[in-house]
């Protein structure tokens, strides 16, 4: 019982986390959090369940259309919702307008799509039990972007770039930096992440399309308690809360589990606006 | 009025513009030519660094601005960096999280990687204590260092005009001494400097010429080897504005 | 220009506020005679969409004073509906306590929904906007699931029947008209809100928060109160919508129906009754219209929710503001009359000097402030000048309160002032203005001047909801307040005009004007000259000395050397954070090491 805990509370928790670094990807390019991380996250399923089971395209290219989506929806995201609402004086239009966007296309989904939950295809020819792919392929996921993004911030130029832009983004445009196309670069990577998340986790989750609203919420939780912008401590936050709530799911039943999340939450932040590792917020007089 | 045969570097006329419904520089007169060194002055809240933020396209503008014969209208810092303008900003802002060597790497972005390499080893040569902590993140330089950094962000893409707004704040007499050393340098080798500055003596013993900024537009414009300069300058920038 | 020297009350342009004009008023009329007399055009069929828009907008018209006049993102407030149906039903079904009648089941429902209101509501106090919106939907996530798994009082997933009204509310118009009435009841009560000091105070906190705790305004406070207002108002909502429904379960309950209220709010136009009115009508309505609507209705929300925010962030409001459409004058003369300061300003303040006293303040290792002794005396005009990064503006948020010394203290009469405190500086008679002017640009200028007398107010928040004659008094004496502030700072033809129409120099006297309606005997001034032309800073001078004249001690924080040589009867002169030099004008002028300061020897 414990293993089944602890491998289903992982996998799910690699998922959060993942979308959690979606929100941060984002939010590092913008310095604005986006409600299509969690769409993201549903599109990875549907897309992965579309492309290969209805369509019965091979599971590769299946894969690699799922991310293309994804990324495609990140760029959307940014030209749609973002880049305008960037130059207004509200700053608080971003919460509407990607609001607004995340509806559109979760409704689309829901209709076009179907409103109940589909299979997910098995990705990988192998029987099922044990330490199932359904538990790995999240975790590797995971673990997969962790270090890619390590490396990319390290070692590459337009790592170096993006970290620039989002630590400073005035003193990066005026070094000539294209902040423009990077930060849509950020978007589409932001896109590709989330849609990973989905695909990997598509067994799990199934292909539904309300996973979105149920992702946009647990996938920020990490966010808000590793601190924005803080992508090992979301994975952690991710982790953590993902054997949370299988822990409690198994103890209390999955009602008052979701209520126990929730509670923590709350707390938490209410005790830590920034995060149990974040840096507080200076106001501007 | 200085004549120069050739037109100059940087042609600005008439310049104009402010953040949102304030405006902070009215109708401005200025111009740089190749290989000189021209000192802008003025009180706090003149405009200088607007000045500058708008010539470089930082912030939308009107009227005229031309650099070595183009026309700037519409221009993004992407656009006037790559036509030979380059802009440090006030306040040694560096990245902090990346090496001096990524630092000085993200100013040439965009050239082929062989040309990237060498030029920064060029820029670093023009400043040994930041080649010493080449692979030392940005945050352990202090202060003095991170500003020399910002300078060499500048020289690294071989500008013909290099702006510099304020290099001296925070910085201890000694570096003062270093960037201006480097400054004289650059004007030897070809390379035009538009100086903002609050240390008027230094900034004046550098100069070729002078220009006032007070209140949104220029009130003197000299030769700094004319006489009773600091007088002036002085009268420039306390007299009372027309009524 | 004006020929009545003696005439002290100007003229006012039409400014009532907004349900008060007929004009205004209209509208409302109209809308309540297509209610009332809908029986005898529409169908049966028409009168449960009307009825259910009805209800919504019960819940909507409460939803509104905390969206569209609060600005708080609170996208989950279905967990209010959810609850009010589920207490009501439950306590008229009986099957947790005797059965009530559901009257007083509606009543307990209200204020189960208010505590709930201020419980879902609170972190909006501490967390930043996308936050508090991702635990409202949270909390809206909780409420449907515990409905869901607590099946001995909510029947689970099977549901429970919803309450019967007693005749004559039972019958299908009966019930109707019982909806109209609640709803045109809450339509004129948050109406009496937005005309209220209350209201204004909600749109200032929204928009220019730093500026409302400056004027006195209580963020906790407010917001409090229209949490629990407005949950109270949604529950009673839940409890039309179950009776609506005859039978709930909890996947009636859902997200698409939270995101219908909130874009109906936004649709409609922040700050507005009638937009977010005509917005919950026409989102109820819409997808009646054709059959395949309603199954696409929340993608055409959300599609109209994007273009309002890209393309028409005011919303209907903002469409049907053709009040504001109506170009204005165009060489515009701001031209104060200081003699009306005395009938405005009242008697001189009797107050002592404000001190800072050995004040040092750093930020994270840098010292900002060293050591600083400043004195405003009420009466004199006081300067502060000095480079970029001296230690000004950090000074003057040093006394008005936003940050607290390290050392040394803020003193009023030699007493030191409670620190951080910040909305209680305006109970002290401190005001000021800043140096990017920060008002409510959807509100109309005079508005914006009455926010800044929010604290004289006496009526409470119930007495603005009802329109008792304590609050009537209040809006009419502030309102010939603010209308005087306006024509002392030479404002007074704008006064019924959009705040973000206006000039910058005529904004910065906007803020003026603000601080003066809290009669204050310390006004500190941040960079009032910044952006004005010659003739507009030699006006400004004029005014400042007014100002001092009357009594009040006024503290200038400025970089044009000009105005406060002019007007300042002392100047202090800062560098580096510490007290370069301190005297007369003249004395500053001819100090070689100030001269040098500015010229940065």
């Amino acid at each position: 019982m414990v293993e089944s805990i602890v491998s289903t509370g992982l996998a799910i928790g690699s998922i959060y986390a993942l979308i959690a670094i979606t929100y941060n990807v984002m939010f590092s390019a913008s310095r604005v959090f986006s409600f299509t991380a969690g769409t993201l996250g549903m599109l990875g399923g549907v897309l992965g369940s579309l492309f290969i089971a209805r369509m019965g395209m091979p599971v590769a290219v299946g894969f690699v259309l799922a991310l293309a989506g994804g990324a495609v929806l990140g760029i959307v995201t940014e030209i749609v919702a973002v880049r305008p609402v960037l130059k207004s004086l509200d700053q608080h239009l971003y919460v509407l307008s990607t609001l607004a966007l995340a509806l559109m296309i979760q409704q689309f989904t829901a209709i076009e799509w179907s409103t109940d939950p589909q299979p997910f295809p098995r990705l990988f020819d192998i029987a099922r039990g044990g330490f199932d792919q359904q538990f790995w392929l999240p975790m590797l996921a995971c673990a997969v972007v962790i270090v890619g993004l390590e490396l990319l911030y390290r070692y590459t130029l337009i790592g170096h770039a993006i970290l620039a832009i989002a630590e400073d983004n005035f003193a990066a445009r005026a070094l000539g930096l294209p902040e423009r196309s990077l930060r849509v670069a950020s978007f589409a990577l932001a896109g590709v992440i989330g849609a990973l998340a989905g695909f990997a986790g598509g067994e799990l989750l199934l292909a539904f399309f309300a996973n979105a609203p149920m992702l946009t919420f647990y996938g920020f939780v990490p966010v808000a308690l590793g601190g924005m912008g803080n992508n090992r401590g979301a994975v952690v936050a991710g982790l953590l809360l993902g054997l949370f709530q299988q822990a409690a799911n198994f103890l209390v039943g999955g009602i008052f589990a979701s209520v126990a999340v929730f509670a923590v939450f709350i707390v938490v932040l209410l005790a830590r606006p920034e995060g149990l590792a974040g840096a507080a917020f200076q106001r501007r007089v | 009025m200085h004549i120069s045969a050739p037109d100059p570097l940087l042609d600005v006329a008439g310049l104009s513009t402010g953040y949102g419904k304030i405006s902070v520089l009215r109708g401005v007169d200025l111009n740089v030519g190749a290989g000189e060194v021209v000192a802008l002055l003025g009180p706090n809240g003149a405009g200088k660094t607007t000045l500058l933020r708008a010539v470089s396209g930082m912030l939308p503008w009107s009227g005229r601005v031309h650099f070595g014969g183009r026309d700037l209208a519409g221009a993004s810092p992407r656009d006037t960096v790559k036509a030979g303008l380059s802009h440090v900003i006030e306040g040694h802002r560096v990245f902090t999280r990346l090496s001096v060597l990524d630092n000085l790497l993200l100013a040439v972005y965009d050239l082929p990687r062989r040309e990237r390499a060498s030029r920064v080893e060029e820029a670093l040569a023009l400043f040994p204590e930041i080649a010493a902590k080449r692979h030392e993140r940005a945050a352990a330089l202090s202060g003095g260092q991170q500003q020399i950094l910002a300078v060499a962000q500048g020289l690294v893409r071989r500008p013909r005009l290099l702006m510099l707004d304020e290099p001296s704040a925070g910085l201890s007499p000694v570096l003062v001494d270093r960037v201006l050393v480097v400054v004289q340098r650059l004007r030897e080798g070809g390379t035009a400097v538009l100086l903002v500055e609050q240390l008027i003596e230094k900034a004046l013993a550098l100069a070729d010429r002078v220009y006032a900024l007070a209140r949104g537009s220029i009130v003197l414009e000299a030769e700094t080897s004319e006489v009773d300069l600091p007088n002036r300058l002085e009268h420039a920038y306390l007299a009372p504005s027309s009524r | 220009m004006d020929t009545q020297a003696t005439q002290l009350r100007p003229s006012r342009p039409n400014v009532l506020g907004p349900v008060s004009t007929f004009s205004a008023t209209l509208p409302f009329l109209a809308l309540l005679l297509v209610g009332i007399s809908l029986p005898l055009f529409g169908g049966g069929y028409w009168g449960v969409i009307a009825t259910r828009a009805c209800v919504y907008w019960v819940l909507v018209s409460g939803l509104n004073l905390v969206v569209g006049f609060g600005g708080q993102i609170a996208i989950g407030w279905v967990a209010l509906l959810t609850l009010g149906a589920y207490t009501t039903s439950v306590l008229v079904a009986g099957n947790v306590t005797p059965a009530l009648p559901p009257y007083l089941a509606l009543a307990i429902a209200a204020v189960v929904g208010g505590i709930f209101g201020l419980i879902i509501g609170l972190p909006a106090l501490r967390l930043r906007t996308f936050y508090f919106a991702i635990t409202t939907l949270g909390f809206a996530t909780i409420v449907t699931q515990v409905a869901l798994a607590w099946q001995s009082v909510t029947g689970g997933g099977v549901g429970v029947a919803g309450p019967i009204f007693p005749e004559p509310f039972a019958s299908q118009w009966g019930f109707y008209y019982f909806c109209f009435g609640l709803a045109a009841i809450c339509t004129w009560m948050t109406a009496n809100i937005a005309a209220s000091r209350f209201g204004r105070a909600l749109t200032a906190i929204r928009d220019a928060e730093v500026a409302a705790e400056a004027c006195g305004i209580s963020k906790s406070a407010l917001l409090g109160t229209v949490f629990v207002f407005s949950g109270a108002v949604a529950a009673v909502a839940g409890g039309l919508f179950a009776a609506l429904q005859s039978y709930i379960t909890p996947d009636a309950f859902t997200l698409d129906l939270s995101i219908l209220f909130f874009i109906a709010i936004l649709i409609g136009g922040r700050g507005s009754i009638l937009g977010p009115l005509l917005g919950t009508i026409l989102l109820t309505v819409l997808p009646e219209f054709a059959a395949p609507l309603v199954a696409w209705s929340t993608f055409l929300y959300a599609v109209l929710l994007l273009v309002i925010v890209l393309a028409i962030p005011g919303g209907i409001a903002e469409i049907l503001d053709f009040k504001n459409r109506r170009p204005l004058e165009r060489d515009r003369a701001i031209i104060p009359r200081p003699e009306l300061l005395g009938p405005l300003l009242g008697a001189p303040p009797d107050a002592g000097a404000l001190t800072l006293d050995e004040v040092t303040l750093s930020f994270g290792g840098v010292r900002a402030i060293g050591g600083l002794d400043l004195e405003i005396r009420p009466g004199q005009v006081h300067g502060l000048i000095g480079p970029n990064g001296s230690g000004k503006t950090t000074t003057l948020n040093v006394i008005s309160g936003y940050y607290a010394p390290q050392l040394g203290a803020v003193r009023l009469n030699g007493a030191a002032l409670a620190v951080l405190a910040l909305h209680r500086r305006a109970h002290m008679r401190i005001a000021r203005t800043f140096q990017t002017p920060r008002i409510v640009g959807s509100a109309s200028v005079l508005q914006n001047v009455m926010i800044g007398g929010t604290i004289d107010g006496e009526g409470t928040f119930v007495e603005s909801l009802l329109s008792l004659p304590r609050h009537r008094r209040d809006e009419a004496t502030l309102r010939n307040t603010a209308m005087l502030a306006l024509a002392a700072v030479g404002l007074e033809r704008l006064a019924a005009v959009r705040a973000d129409r206006l000039q910058h120099s005529e904004l910065r006297f906007t803020e003026i004007a603000r601080a003066l309606m809290m009669r204050p005997a310390y006004l500190l001034l941040d960079e009032p000259a910044a952006g004005l032309s010659a003739e507009e800073i030699e006006r400004l001078g004029a005014l400042i000395l007014a100002i001092g004249r009357a009594g009040t001690g006024v503290l200038v924080v400025e970089h044009h050397p000009d105005l406060i040589f002019d007007i300042c009867h002392h100047v202090t002169v800062l560098n580096l954070g510490k007290i370069l030099a301190a005297g007369t004008p003249t004395e500053i002028r001819a100090h070689r090491e100030v001269v040098n300061a500015y010229l940065g020897a």
